[in-house]
């Protein structure tokens, strides 16, 4: 049965490449972690008798390159990884294992080539950004908490949404416009304690890339970026210990083999304490409160044998915010991801992949009535991708996604009648068809073309509105459970070009339109747990971005610096916004609350990187603006959306001082964001009230910040490993303003007054890390 | 042991929880011509009653905002009565006669420049207030003050609560809906007696006269208060409220339906 599949695929291809009908051996094989097995995700194949090109390793570090037969000199190559040669004779296929070993652990003398890569030079991908996981270590963040999210804000196009938040916003788009993907599950909220972490342990994360808007075909639903977080796999050669205690939180992982080189398994942990210091207090309010996140990442991988491989992986968090025994709420996302690797042929390597998302809250109230509040949102889906190789000039992806959603906007249950009900649950229905060609027509031009087939289907049970123009409900329709609503089809075309003016420059250019059914509402400046995701439906067309960009790519010094400059121009499509004075809470007609319009985004990202060496790090800096158009607001003219901001800078270097000493710092500079502020005022009931004229005319005052960072490694043997990490956040005390109020003045109850609130200034902190 | 938890809670507290400061500072913000603005109210309680007309002025300027004295405004209802207000206080037009009844609609027509804002508001049933009583708070052990009153039946109910510290109106409002099938006793806490909870002034101290209203407002009057609450603070996009009075003109007409009871708080 599969056979006859993949035959049928293999066919299709050929018929679309015939070139392919000369004779090819193929060499194939993994690319691992020497010491801890681990798959290396985009480690290269490079062929010295094909003037180095080759093949990349996929997620799951396989490559496959085809060759007429011949004799060839392989080399395996990966960032921070000794390169490693094999020659071989390719009379008959041939299954080529590299273990790598790291550069700071090899004793060896022996000289390969090498080379410093270009990857960047010559990967058809663009607007995406990769970050190091040593980076993220020595990077300085608030509460000395290193962070995935918040180190990729520091990269060009990726913008902080506030002060110490994990948000964020890509080439001007809203929060909720970022895919982020765990292990394949989507993570609907990546905030712990509103916004000041992100959900991501970073002890146990492997690899990071962000797609800025043209991301692959495989990848879809959300309109500005793709966030693709892929989890440790575990040590499949000896035990191993490893953790931190840091001031308001610790973190240890545990990882070893099931199976010697066969299985293995990570398991991590991580939990703040914040209110056990709390409880420390003599104030009977903050004594009795709690406030605390806790975290797991799990993960287990089986190699059954050379063609099939599971995984298991899952993620489980929570947030609790309590006061006493008389009002709690808690929130948090789990995930799980069991996933198949089959080889149907050294050529063909398929992923199938079961996935569980879900994201609630839950809100207790005990007093004279008992209240508990529920929201959800869950997802069941199924993946199926396939990647063919074929010699070293094409690669074909394909697949397809099926997403049941189920989401509960509220439920709740009372001990008494309460005036609030229980909204309408929501199942919705996604698919998506993807097919993508990489082909590389010669050394200097290669391609990457596809388009993905989105379909959304919003179903029944439950009662559907539609509205008048002032928003009273106009007609309802019932619908039986299972039963279609109202269903979007949307063809998403990709493309990528690359032109490799020569091996140290490229210019490069994509095109991509991206769809989105899921929508948050948020009207709020930092982003709540409790904001809902609501499906496309009758009222809500789905959000649609078309983005084209072209990026020149620049090496020098032998590949030891970077630079890049890209430009993109967006168009969005169904975006939105809220009437006056919505009501987004609890609102079974929330749809009606709801304005919708069009938007543009463009901009220029400049980047420059030192790649190697002592010293190292970037400077990152974008020119952009972000626009939205509805006919309800200003008029109906262009106005900033809340994220645009003209400039952004950032700064990043670390230094190697000695073998024990690492200093690291980062400085920010953004323009403020686009905020309304009062034109005037007037008095009712006696009470000073503002008057507002447009929307987000104003600006708030630039933004930055100075943080430095300092990692001391006590103690590092074979056994044993200790470090401590020092950080310092806002350096020179800025008073960054956090929001802006503005009110009657206390003393002088004749004026009023704008008022600053500051979140951080010279916030320093430290915790020790230890690994064995 | 002590010293060494003592020290370190300070440091977290000191760097996580009050690390954040206000200050006021100076901004440089956009002006405006002035609007107008209109409030009015008709009470099912004797009058006289009050519309006030002002204009708005530019935020660095002191909070006096310049009465409109040339208007004529004129309150009819839909039972053929019709009265023109006479001017009191500048700005604050009085009617003489006019008294509110429970069911009828009121229309405010207000004449300045050549302009005309019309609003109307209908009077709903009122709501009898059973007790006002003292509670305990769900967070943190504060005491509130609560009000025990009746729902009318069947029809959504639509309340805005003011109250008045010796006789001087506290910032801030509480408004809410309720629909109910029966005529049912409803608990509603307007206020907490300590000041730490409270953003609004003036601030209560031990024997205050407390003297609240339990206002029956009709949905455009509600419209207006909601919205007017979700300003400022956290709100991304702060707008003016809604009004129900035509032209541009800011601010609102109610005619409402009140109750009143008064506490001393001890």
């Amino acid at each position: 049965m599969y056979k006859k599949y993949s035959c049928f695929l293999l066919v299709f291809f050929l018929y679309v490449h015939p070139v392919f009908a000369v004779q090819l051996i193929t060499v194939s094989g993994y690319i691992r972690d020497a010491k801890t097995g681990e798959d290396l995700i985009g480690a290269t194949v490079s062929i010295k008798e094909l003037s180095g090109k080759g093949s990349g390793a996929n997620a799951y570090g396989y490559y496959s390159i085809s060759l007429p037969s011949g004799h060839y000199q392989l080399t395996a190559q990966y960032m921070g990884y000794e390169p490693q040669v094999q020659q071989i004779d390719l009379t008959h296929p041939q299954k080529i294992d590299f273990l790598l070993t790291t550069k700071e652990n090899t004793l060896n003398e022996v000289v390969v080539t090498s080379q410093r890569k270009n990857d960047n030079i010559t990967k058809l991908e663009m607007g995406v950004q990769k970050l190091d996981t040593k980076d993220i270590k020595n990077i300085p963040v608030l509460f000395g908490e290193k962070d995935v999210l918040k180190t990729i804000q520091l990269l060009p196009g990726i913008k902080s949404a506030g002060e110490g938040s994990s948000g964020f916003n890509v080439r001007g788009g809203g929060a909720d416009q970022n895919l982020i993907l765990l292990d394949e599950a989507t993570v609907y909220n990546a905030s712990h304690l509103m916004g000041f972490f992100s959900v991501f342990n970073s002890d146990a994360i492997k690899d990071i890339s962000v797609y800025k808007g043209n991301e692959p075909a495989e990848y879809g639903g959300r309109l500005s970026s793709a966030l693709d977080i892929k989890m440790n796999d575990g040590n499949d050669k000896k035990l191993g210990v490893s953790g931190g205690i840091g001031l308001i939180s610790s973190r240890l992982t545990v990882e070893g083999p099931l199976v010697t080189d066969k299985g293995s398994f990570i398991i991590s942990a991580r939990r703040t304490y914040a209110d056990l210091f709390l409880k420390l207090s003599s104030d009977t309010t903050l004594n009795k409160a709690q406030l605390y996140f806790y975290d797991f990442n799990a993960k287990a991988n089986y190699r059954i044998d050379n063609k099939n491989r599971i995984y298991l992986s899952g993620y489980f968090g929570k947030d609790v915010l309590g006061f006493g025994n008389t009002f709690g709420i808690n929130w948090g996302n789990s995930t799980a991801t069991l996933r198949w690797n089959h080889l149907f042929s050294d050529r063909l390597f398929s992923n199938t992949s079961a996935i569980f998302s879900n994201y609630d809250y839950r809100i207790d109230i005990t007093n004279e009535i008992d209240l508990n509040i529920i929201s959800r949102i869950r997802d069941y889906s199924l993946k199926q991708d396939f990647q063919l190789f074929s010699g070293t000039d094409n690669t074909l992806k394909f697949g397809f996604n099926s997403v049941y959603h189920k989401i509960i906007p509220g439920a709740i249950t009372a001990s008494s009648d309460v005036d609030l009900k229980s909204l309408t649950n929501k199942n919705a229905w996604e698919n998506a068809f993807y097919i993508s060609h990489e082909h590389t027509f010669s050394d200097k031009f290669s391609v990457e073309y596809g388009a993905r087939l989105s379909t959304f289907s919003l179903l029944g049970s439950g009662n559907f509105y539609t509205y008048d123009s002032i928003g009273n409900p106009k007609d309802t329709t019932y619908y039986k459970s299972g039963q279609v609503v109202k269903t979007y089809i949307n063809l998403e075309p990709r493309i990528t070009f690359n032109y490799i003016l020569n091996p140290q420059s490229s210019l490069k250019a994509a095109y991509a339109r991206n769809v989105q059914n899921l929508h948050l509402l948020s009207n709020t400046t930092s982003g709540n747990p409790t904001d809902l995701w609501i499906p496309s439906s009758n009222n809500v067309k789905p959000e649609i971005a078309d983005q084209v960009s072209m990026g020149f790519y620049h090496n020098f010094n032998d590949n030891l610096y970077e630079f890049s400059a890209e430009v993109y121009y967006k168009h969005l499509q169904n975006q939105i916004d809220y009437k006056n004075g919505a009501e987004l809470n609890f609102n079974e007609n929330v749809e009606s609350q709801i304005l919708f319009g069009t938007g543009r985004a463009y901009g220029l990202e400049l980047f420059l990187k030192k790649k190697y060496g002592r010293f190292n790090g970037w400077i990152s800096y974008d020119l952009s603006r972000t626009e939205r158009k509805f006919a309800a607001i200003n008029n109906g003219n262009y106005y900033p959306a809340r994220q645009d901001r003209t400039h952004d800078i950032s700064i990043v270097g670390m230094y190697e001082l000695s073998k024990r000493w690492t200093l690291s710092t980062t400085w920010v500079y953004n323009t403020g964001n686009a905020v309304t502020f009062p034109t005037g005022k007037y008095e009712i009931d006696g009470k000073t009230v503002m008057l507002y004229s447009e929307r987000n005319a104003n600006r708030m005052p630039a933004y930055h910040r100075l943080d430095f960072g300092a990692t001391w490694i006590v103690k590092k043997t074979r056994k044993f490993e200790s470090s401590w990490t020092f950080s310092l956040y806002n350096a020179y005390g800025q008073e960054n303003a956090y929001t802006i109020n503005f009110r009657n003045n206390e003393k002088d109850p004749t004026r009023t007054e704008a008022v600053q609130t500051t979140l951080f200034r010279f916030v320093p902190s430290f915790s020790y890390n230890f690994k064995f | 042991m002590k010293k060494n938890r003592t020290i370190l809670f300070l440091i977290v507290t000191v760097s996580v929880f009050f690390s954040s400061c206000q200050q006021v500072i100076q901004l440089d913000l956009d002006t405006s011509v002035p609007h107008l603005v209109i409030q009015g109210n008709v009470y099912d309680q004797a009058g006289p009653y009050k519309v006030k007309i002002s204009k708005t002025v530019n935020f660095d300027a002191a909070n006096i905002y310049p009465a409109v004295t040339n208007a004529t405004v004129t309150i009819s209802d839909n039972a053929g009565l019709s009265e023109v207000l006479s001017q009191d206080t500048a700005g604050t037009y009085i009617t003489s006669k006019l008294h509110g009844k429970v069911g009828r609609t009121y229309i405010l027509t207000v004449n300045v420049d050549g302009k005309t804002y019309t609003a109307s508001s209908t009077m709903p049933v009122p709501a009898e207030i059973d007790s006002i009583y003292y509670k305990n708070s769900l967070f943190g052990g504060s005491q509130l003050i609560a009000l025990d009153f009746i729902n009318p039946p069947n029809k959504e109910n639509y309340y805005r609560i003011i109250h008045f510290i010796n006789d001087k109106q506290a910032t801030g409002f509480s408004i809410f809906s309720k629909n109910t099938s029966q005529a049912e006793k409803t608990s509603y806490a307007f206020m907490s007696t300590n000041p730490r909870d409270t953003t609004t002034t003036p601030k209560l101290k031990k024997g205050d006269k407390v003297a609240v209203w339990l206002e029956c407002i009709d949905k455009g009057v509600f419209e207006y208060f909601r919205t007017a609450n979700s300003e400022g603070g956290q709100n991304a996009s702060p707008a003016n409220p809604v009004s129900n009075i035509s032209n541009g003109a800011l601010g609102y007409f109610s005619a409402c339906s009140v109750r009143k009871r008064q506490i001393v708080f001890q």
